[in-house]
């Protein structure tokens, strides 16, 4: 078939965040082209997320200064295509790279040899009632207003979940001059001294998670360890949050605004598996969060692990060795000993404890009774679940659904639980919604013949 | 146990022709075994559009069977079974030019002839009844007493009604014969050959390497797109909107045409969740990739007929692959010499429309009645079948 | 990079040069999105487009607020009609 204006390159890089310029950076030094695309209007990914109206970044601890400097630099020197407000929407079954150019109004494609999958993590975020109000964001959400308006939401502010972003969000808050009226914490790590020791080779997570709590604490910020955020009511103008303490008692806190964060996990829904080149399909490799979410310094050493991959595989010799993989592995202790040391202790946020009528599936609108009333089949399989409940079918297309739909499955034991999360929230494109005006505006293939249809 | 020995019946295949099978088979006493080597509607049913329609069929054999495959739909719906799982909308079939309005007039005419209502509309009127159309439509037939199903709803439901047990990942390697090859004996499972009274084949694409029909079975791939939800919009599309270009090529499902070049067979189906889904490709292949040209040419013919489409977005693309013959009809009868085995498969971009009165045929056939349909046509004898025992 | 003005709802809203929809509708007090056509509620939530319950009408496409910058003379719409 021919297919007019294929435009080509070496090396594409999906996702402008650390792991995506990390490995554009070190594919062009090599003369390889490369095209790197990125869904929003300014590189930078989640941790170097640029103000919007173009003036410097602050705030970041100074390693990670030092990589916005190192990366920028470096991509601003080479000789690489940038994209932005390009959404990837994925392979086709012809193995051409496919794009909404937000800007142009149209769909793009380029036919690469190679393709880098670098399109970070998402927030994990376990359904409570009430989760799906307005005025309730994720924690990383609010970062990213914070980060490209460089103003605070006015008023009120909670923050609740799991792990060391809720506090370093506080930490930014407060800086800005809103401290928050309280972090939920479910872990409780000041009782794992084991795992907060371990941290000590770790000093620059150390010495920033120190420098939020220090902050917090001047600043008179309760951090309530060991406790869950379980429930989220309006009334009026003010959000309710029910808090379950320690002991299992309960409070409520009126705010304006709550920011909820469960934890990181791979944003690596639909997205096309990685493998070798295949007849048209080009080589995928995946970096960064998207193929590990242990964080900043271990995406930038993961974007050239995966450029050294892909130049090795494209221009034959053996895979290059710079200490990338090990600095990999290193940050991969540093995070099991968070883990470890947020590990949650106040159970109250397990999908098995929801009320039925807690929305789990915003997009199709489904609960999780919805779901219980549906594993009540005996034996149910995955694509079950999919068809027949419509969970992971909606437009997210499961990234803030799948997890909890798993669990749930999981406690019911009468189906059989997917092994893998890709059965429920498959691999084909778009990955994301694409506009139809868009899909047409693009150069349409010559006519076959008509045919009766079903 | 009972005097009267229950009789005893395997299913292989739990899409939508199997499970109407073990529904029917189950109804009238059989103790049922409905085995699946994946899980139900895991094949075409689930991946499929679910025009319950005799519009596009020819006249023939074809339309006639339709026909009873949309009574049937409204008979379980009345009874119950199908309650609330089939949508009663027409057909709208449009025109764009001259050339394709003489033929659609042709259409509607041997559609009345069968008995269907068919209502023609033009100018003034035809924006009135469908006023998201383009301008560039001249002619629509509203084809009446149509409906809409989705699949794996109707698979669901039928197993449910027949209180049928199904078997998950119990794939069928092949049949074992008894009585000199006369007769099947058993299916061989992993869990070892399986006995019962009477076998019925509907496994799809995975009939044919159990009875040897890769000469005569052959998979015909259709890429379908779903859209954002548009209540208001959906709201005012009435009906399944068809393009009646293809009444105007030569080709038509019976083609015994081995080449793989596509064809496109546009429509435009309101779903109830507010949805649009646009479909389809026919291609002669059986991945179940989507390729942007495919897309882009679905979505382009959309436009052309429905331009508000425009504000809306892809959410979803997916393929099925439908299992169609030789000579574009149905397998549907005892097949092979094998007096205890029944064969309903083929039914290529149909088996929505009839799987469940196949279902019936097939407990028809089981029980020594005389099936509702004249099964001439669709008798698995027309094809040499080569058996794969052994 | 400039600033300017569009509507929402008819309502004139300001924005900061660079500034995504989400933004500038947040700065101007505005969470709720309304709704889409499931009926589910719509409003910023994870800010990198991946959870879809940021969309809205802008000149007639179906966008991810939080992904989207604002432009001058822009006519932006809740998904379904307010009630
Ligand atoms: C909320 C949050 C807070 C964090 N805080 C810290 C912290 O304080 N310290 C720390 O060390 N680490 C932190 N991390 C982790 C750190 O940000 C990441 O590990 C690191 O930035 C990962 O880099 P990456 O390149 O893999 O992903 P990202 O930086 O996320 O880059 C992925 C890029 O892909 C783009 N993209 C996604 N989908 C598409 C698409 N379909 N089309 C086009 N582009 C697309 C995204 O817009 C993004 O720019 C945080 C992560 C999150 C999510
Ligand atoms: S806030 Fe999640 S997609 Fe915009």
């Amino acid at each position: 078939m021919s297919r007019p204006q294929e435009h080509r390159c070496d090396v594409l890089v999906v996702g402008g965040g650390t792991a995506g310029m990390a490995a554009a950076v070190e594919l062009a030094a090599t003369g390889i082209r490369v095209e790197i695309c990125e869904q929003s209007a300014r590189l930078g990914g989640a941790i170097h997320r640029q103000p919007a109206d173009g003036s410097p970044a602050a705030g970041l601890p100074r390693a990670l200064g030092a990589q916005w400097q190192r990366l920028s630099q470096s991509l601003a020197h080479a000789d690489i295509v940038q994209r932005t407000r390009h959404i990837f929407l994925g392979i086709d079954s012809d193995g051409l790279a496919l794009f909404e150019d937000r800007a142009a109004g149209t769909v793009r494609t380029v036919r690469a040899a190679a393709v880098v999958l670098a399109v970070g993590a998402v927030e994990r975020i376990a359904p409570r009632p009430g989760w799906q109000l307005a005025g309730v964001t994720t924690a990383g959400g609010m970062q990213v207003m914070m980060k490209e308006t460089g103003r605070v939401p006015s008023g009120r502010i909670l923050i609740a979940g799991n792990g060391p972003l809720p506090i370093a969000l506080a930490a930014q808050l407060t800086k800005l001059g809103n401290p928050p009226v309280a972090v939920i914490e479910s872990g409780d790590p000041l009782r794992r001294p084991g795992a907060a020791l371990g941290l000590i080779a770790h000093p620059h997570i150390a010495s920033e998670a120190l420098g939020h709590l220090a902050r917090l604490a001047v600043a008179g910020v309760p951090w309530r360890r060991a406790a869950a955020l379980t429930a989220i009511e309006r009334r009026g103008e003010t959000l309710f949050a029910t808090i379950v303490d320690r002991g299992g008692r309960t409070t409520q806190i009126g705010v304006d605004w709550i920011a909820l964060h469960d934890g990181i996990r791979c944003n690596a829904f639909g997205l096309p598996a990685s493998g070798d080149a295949i007849d048209s399909r080009p080589l995928i490799v995946r970096a960064g969060d998207c193929r590990e979410a242990l964080g900043a310094i271990a995406a930038e050493a993961d974007g050239r692990r995966a450029a050294h991959a892909v130049i090795a595989a494209l221009r034959g010799g053996k895979i290059a060795r710079d200490g990338s993989s090990r600095r990999v592995a290193g940050q991969r202790m540093a995070q099991a000993l968070l883990s470890e040391l947020f590990r949650p202790v106040n159970l109250a946020n397990d999908p098995r404890h929801l009320a039925d009528d807690t929305i789990l599936c915003r997009c199709e609108n489904k609960t999780v009774g919805d779901l219980r009333w549906l594993l009540g089949q005996e034996g149910l399989s995955p694509r079950e679940i999919k068809l027949n409940g419509r969970f992971g079918m909606g437009a997210c297309q499961g990234r803030f659904c799948a997890d909890s739909v798993m669990a749930i499955t999981a406690a019911s034991r009468s189906a059989s639980v997917p092994e893998d999360i890709e059965q429920l929230t498959g691999s084909r494109w778009p990955l994301r919604p694409v506009s139809i005006a868009s899909l047409a505006a693009t150069e349409t293939p010559t006519a076959d013949t008509n045919h009766p249809t079903e | 146990m009972g005097r009267r020995q229950q009789k005893s019946a395997i299913v292989v295949g739990a899409g939508i022709v199997g499970a109407a099978a073990s529904y029917f088979l189950a109804r009238s006493g059989f103790s049922v075994r409905l085995l699946e080597t994946v899980a139900p509607a895991s094949g075409a049913s689930g991946a499929a559009d679910g025009a319950v329609s005799v519009a596009s069929k020819r006249p023939g054999a074809m339309m006639d069977a339709a026909l009873a495959g949309v009574a049937l739909y409204r008979e379980l719906e009345r009874e119950g079974v199908l309650a609330g799982l089939f949508t009663p909308r027409p057909t709208l079939m449009v025109a764009e030019t001259e050339a394709e309005s003489a033929v659609l007039d042709g259409h509607a005419g041997a559609l009345a002839n069968a008995g269907v209502t068919v209502e023609r509309h033009v100018g003034a009127a035809l924006r009135a009844r469908i006023p998201a159309i383009a301008p560039g439509v001249r002619m629509a037939v509203e084809v009446h007493g149509e409906g809409h199903a989705i699949g794996y709803q109707i698979v669901n439901r039928l197993i449910e009604a027949g209180g049928v047990a199904v078997e998950r990942a119990c794939p069928v390697h092949r049949l074992a014969l008894a009585f000199g090859g006369t007769a099947v004996d058993g299916v061989v499972t992993d869990q070892g050959t399986l006995h019962a009274d009477i076998f019925i084949l509907a496994a799809g694409a995975g009939s044919a390497a159990l009875l040897g029909l890769d000469g005569v079975l052959r998979p015909r791939k259709g890429q379908l797109l779903v859209t954002d939800r548009a209540p208001a919009l959906n709201v005012s599309l009435h009906g399944s909107l068809m393009s009646c270009g293809y009444l105007l090529s030569k080709a038509t499902t019976g083609t015994p045409d081995r080449s793989t070049e596509r064809r496109y067979g546009l429509v435009i189906d309101p779903l109830r969740t507010g949805q649009f889904l646009i479909g389809g490709t026919r291609e002669d292949r059986a991945d179940s990739g989507n390729d942007l040209p495919a897309v882009q040419r679905l979505l382009t013919d959309a436009l052309r007929l429905m331009p508000a489409l425009a504000q809306l977005r892809l959410i979803r693309a997916f393929a099925g692959v439908r299992t169609a013959t030789a000579d574009g009809l149905p397998l549907i009868g005892r097949a092979a010499g094998l007096q205890n085995l029944i064969v309903a498969t083929g039914f290529e971009g149909d088996g929505i429309c009839l799987g469940p009165l196949a279902g019936r045929l097939v407990q028809q056939m089981a029980t020594g009645a005389t099936p509702e349909i004249d099964l001439a046509p669709f008798d698995p004898g027309r094809f040499a079948l080569r058996r794969q025992d052994a | 990079m400039r600033s300017g003005q569009f509507t929402w709802q008819g309502q004139t809203i300001s924005f900061r040069p660079g500034e995504t929809i989400a933004a500038a509708l947040a700065g101007a007090g505005i969470g709720d999105l309304g709704r889409d056509g499931a009926g589910a509620g719509l409003r910023y939530f994870c800010g990198i487009g991946a959870c879809q319950s940021c969309l809205v009408r802008a000149d007639g496409r179906i966008v991810e607020a939080c992904l989207t910058p604002a432009r001058d003379g822009a006519v932006i719409a809740a998904l379904e009609p307010l009630a």
